[in-house]
């Protein structure tokens, strides 16, 4: 997928001109449409042919959002099955993860939760998701009411899109607001706890909750 | 990749946590259900590696970004002055009521000025929320860095390739080979791959690689991607060490520089507090050990000494930067001002007050006045001929006098008698240093007839000023008590330089200025838009006629003139070497302009009959040095006040 040739990913992908480096996963079901939405987000292309990713990929892509330059690592993972053992390696370096179902498919919004709870067992605690329905351009295919998917959202506590990437239908959004979300969560983890970038305990397997004072340890 | 072949083989791993196989177990769709697995097909294996070689090169161009983020940030550490508390931890700039602003880290909690300090506005896009706080530029720069090498998700940095170990290599090339030896962890998968001779095998071991990490995720040691992870849970690894080590290994340098500087200014301040009280020999007795020591240990990267001492000084220098915190720098002390008369008084005063200070250790005097720099000197005292010899050795962060911000410092010495007065009518001064705030003098200067008892209780004064044509501003000056000095070995010393005191008024005036002096007063007037040059009066005007006395008056000139303003002088005043003017002339000119232009001010005799005599010059602007430059910009700062100085005239005729 997505060849080492292409020189749009290559151009992008060796372009150090930028200030933060997001690290993102796309995750769900197979065929709910991961490939697609992140075909429709780096190159703005779509093909309805399907073809099942093999293990792992990613694209490059360079956003300019609130005047920083960020560049997104995608990774775009096979939902199937017998390549959960790779997947899963890749959520520990992610900040974000897209957590994908499909509209019309309701065995792919079931195993929503259980994607969840992937991501609680292999990623860092700090990662922001975002919890996607795709193919709403199919509407009388559909079998998960937006309403559905909505709440399924709130009971998690991440934010909802209905998105299509045939009909480019939210995409931009979607990774822009989980842009946002990282932004932010970088500014509070930075603000909040001071004594992380003071230096003194670099290197050191940090607790979430800061220990003492939270200048005891800043000699910077 | 089989799995009951996996599960066959299962010593090999580590057995998951009971919490990991209950989420497995819930997981449906996880693979603990799935036996119907099959190996991955060549192709399929193919395809993966060559993600993971695509992720391997921007893996390296990352750590070689975060290196290059680390490095800058290590080097706005290493540039900071780190004074102390009265002055910025960056630039060493005093705080002051005209001086910079006094801020404090929201981070450090360390004082710096407005300069060297950011002002950050912490917006929140998803809320309304924002939060403004102050950081000083090295923890601004360490927030940045943390937020654009990721830090600051996986709560500390990632692994990193400083500058240097890449610029072996600027392009990744993959494919050619093993990578560069610094990089391990995630690496060693696919080095090995590349090492193994057939694909099977490569695959072989990537997938174990893969399984390994996944099946114990807290105990990750390689996959394409985990390098967050190995950062933190495997530490101990040894790729990891060493940048780690490297940080540890430059905050404690940090550190030690740091005591060893406030032990610098520490010893300075008691040298100097005990230079000015210097009728208690005894009781300082024990104190002047602690200064040879703490001076060694000062200068002991100059001067190694043996690690006993060192380790010995460590313990002393601690000692002494605990009780300096209490103690600002007493630096200018009791004589910052008043004429001689109440000067031995209130230096008698001082001395029975500072008996009973120096008891507790420190003085209680706080310094209001900024420090103005550092003065290296080195004095031996030859007692066969009674001489004293002093090396000016050099002199550091000097104040700065033209708008370039350097100086052209040089000193003046004399010594101080038990009577404070100067020994010596004719003070000795060193060559000037052009174009510098950290002057290197190497000069030395020898004071003759100087008897081995004098020294117990006389001082070495030394005062810097500023070389200009047009006067010399004084840069700061320093007392040595001579007590210490002995005649077997060089007495090395650094002492802090403190403010203008009698004895530096002494040795401005003992410089020679045959051509007297102007009172010159300046105001900007913003409703005429012009500058007002009120020309007050001058003294001690050279005699050009053959009566001992001169006819003078004043010229006056702005140049280069953008209004074209004539050129004005005064009344000639008759037969007087001190001619009162007071007369008021006017410049049309914008305050813009003025930051361009120059007031040229010639002094002539009136000569009838034949051609004026030139007695002197003055010459004020932006290019000014000193107390003209600072007139100059008081005048266009604080416009509609006069602003009155003195003024040395020079010799040469800027007209000419």
């Amino acid at each position: 997928m997505a060849g080492g040739g292409d020189p749009k990913w290559q151009k992008d992908a060796a372009d150090q001109n930028f200030d933060y480096m997001f690290k993102l996963l796309i995750i769900g079901n197979s065929s709910v449409g991961k490939t697609s939405f992140l075909f429709r987000y780096a190159d703005d292309s779509f093909t309805s042919a399907f073809v099942s990713t093999v293990g792992i990929d990613f694209k490059v892509k360079t956003v300019f959002r609130h005047d920083k330059r960020v560049k997104l690592q995608i990774w775009d993972t096979a939902g199937q099955e017998r390549y959960r053992t790779i997947t899963t390696a890749y959520y520990r370096g992610a900040m974000g993860f897209i957590l994908m179902y499909d509209v019309t498919n309701e065995d792919s919004f079931n195993s929503v939760q259980d994607w969840v709870t992937q991501i609680k067992t292999y990623s860092w605690d700090n990662a922001q998701v975002i919890l996607v329905g795709n193919k709403c351009d199919m509407e009388d295919q559909r079998v998960i009411s937006f309403e559905r998917g909505r709440q399924l959202a709130d009971q998690l506590g991440v934010e909802f899109f209905e998105t299509s990437a045939k009909e480019n239908v939210n995409v931009k959004a979607v990774f822009e607001r989980l842009v946002d979300i990282i932004c932010d969560k970088m500014s509070e983890s930075l603000d909040a706890d001071p004594t992380l970038v003071g230096g003194g305990q670099k290197g050191q397997r940090l607790t979430d909750q800061p220990q003492g004072t939270p200048n005891a340890n800043c000699n910077c | 990749m089989d799995f009951q072949n996996r599960n066959n083989t299962a010593n090999k791993f580590v057995c998951p946590s009971d919490r990991q196989l209950a989420l497995r177990a819930k997981l449906k769709a996880g693979w603990s259900s799935s036996k119907t697995s099959e190996p991955l097909r060549p192709e399929e294996q193919e395809a993966i590696i060559s993600v993971i070689r695509r992720n391997e090169e921007i893996e390296i161009a990352e750590r070689q970004r975060v290196g290059r983020l680390v490095e800058r940030v290590e080097k706005i550490k290493q540039h900071a002055v780190e004074r102390g508390p009265n002055c910025c931890r960056l630039c060493g700039d005093a705080f002051g009521l005209l001086r910079p602003h006094r801020i404090i880290c929201e981070d450090c909690r360390q004082a710096v000025c407005t300069k060297c300090s950011v002002d950050i506005n912490i917006r929140y896009h998803t809320s309304e929320r924002t939060r403004e706080i102050w950081l000083c530029r090295i923890c601004s720069e360490t927030r940045e860095m943390w937020k654009k090498s990721g830090a600051w998700f996986f709560k500390g940095l990632p692994k990193y390739d400083m500058p240097r170990s890449a610029s072996a290599t600027p392009t990744p090339t993959v494919t050619t080979g093993p990578g560069p030896g610094s990089i391990a962890g995630d690496m060693r998968a696919v080095q090995s791959c590349h090492g193994t001779p057939t694909r099977a095998g490569r695959v072989k071991k990537l997938t174990i690689r893969v399984n390994d990490s996944s099946s114990s995720s807290s105990n990750g040691s390689a996959s394409g991607h985990s390098e967050p992870e190995d950062e933190l849970d495997g530490a101990a690894m040894g790729g990891k060490m060493r940048p780690l080590g490297k940080l540890q290994r430059e905050d404690s340098f940090r550190l030690r520089a740091y005591g060893s500087i406030r032990n610098f200014i520490d010893g300075g301040e008691r040298k100097l507090s005990q230079s000015f009280f210097f009728g208690r020999q005894q009781s300082q007795h024990q104190q002047q050990q602690q200064h040879r020591n703490s001076e060694c240990m000062d200068y002991d990267n100059i001067s190694v000494s043996n690690a006993s001492t060192v380790a010995q000084l460590r313990r002393e220098s601690s000692f002494l930067r605990r009780g300096s915190i209490s103690s600002s720098w007493s630096i200018s002390d009791s004589s910052g001002s008043g004429n001689s008369a109440t000067q031995s008084q209130s230096q008698s005063q001082s001395q029975s007050q500072s008996q009973a200070q120096a008891m507790t250790g420190h003085s209680q005097q706080h310094c209001r006045d900024p420090l103005l720099g550092w003065l290296e000197i080195s004095i031996s005292y030859r007692e066969s001929f009674h001489s004293l010899d002093c090396t000016m050795v050099r002199a550091r962060d000097l104040p700065a006098m033209d708008s370039a911000g350097l100086a052209d410092p040089y000193c003046m010495l004399n010594i101080i008698t038990p009577e404070a007065h100067a020994k010596y009518t004719r003070w000795q001064r060193t060559k000037t240093v052009h174009k510098t705030r950290n002057p290197e003098f190497n000069e030395t200067l020898q004071f003759v007839g100087v008897e081995p008892e004098e020294l117990g209780n006389s001082l070495l004064y030394v005062a810097l000023f500023d070389d200009d044509k047009y006067g010399h501003d004084f840069l700061g000056a320093a007392k040595v008590c001579l007590s210490t000095v002995h005649s077997t070995s060089q007495y090395r010393i650094s002492v802090p330089l403190g403010a203008e005191d009698q004895y530096s008024n002494v040795a401005e005036m003992s410089q020679n200025w045959p051509n007297g002096k102007m009172l010159l007063s300046l105001c900007y007037n913003t409703k005429r838009r012009a500058l007002v040059v009120d020309v007050k009066q001058c003294i001690n005007l050279m005699a050009m006629d053959s009566n001992g006395s001169s006819d003078p008056f004043v010229k006056l000139q702005l140049k280069p003139d953008a209004h074209k303003n004539k050129k004005h002088k005064t009344s000639v005043k008759w037969r007087t070497l001190n001619p009162i003017y007071n007369e008021e002339f006017y410049f049309e000119a914008s305050p813009h302009d003025l930051n361009k232009e120059m007031l040229i001010l010639t002094v002539w005799d009136k000569d009838l009959g034949k051609s004026n005599d030139f007695l002197g010059s003055l010459q004020l602007g932006a290019q000014s040095k000193g107390e003209r430059l600072q007139q100059w910009l008081d005048c266009i700062r604080l416009p509609d006040h006069f602003h009155e100085k003195w003024h040395c005239l020079a010799a040469d005729n800027p007209t000419h």
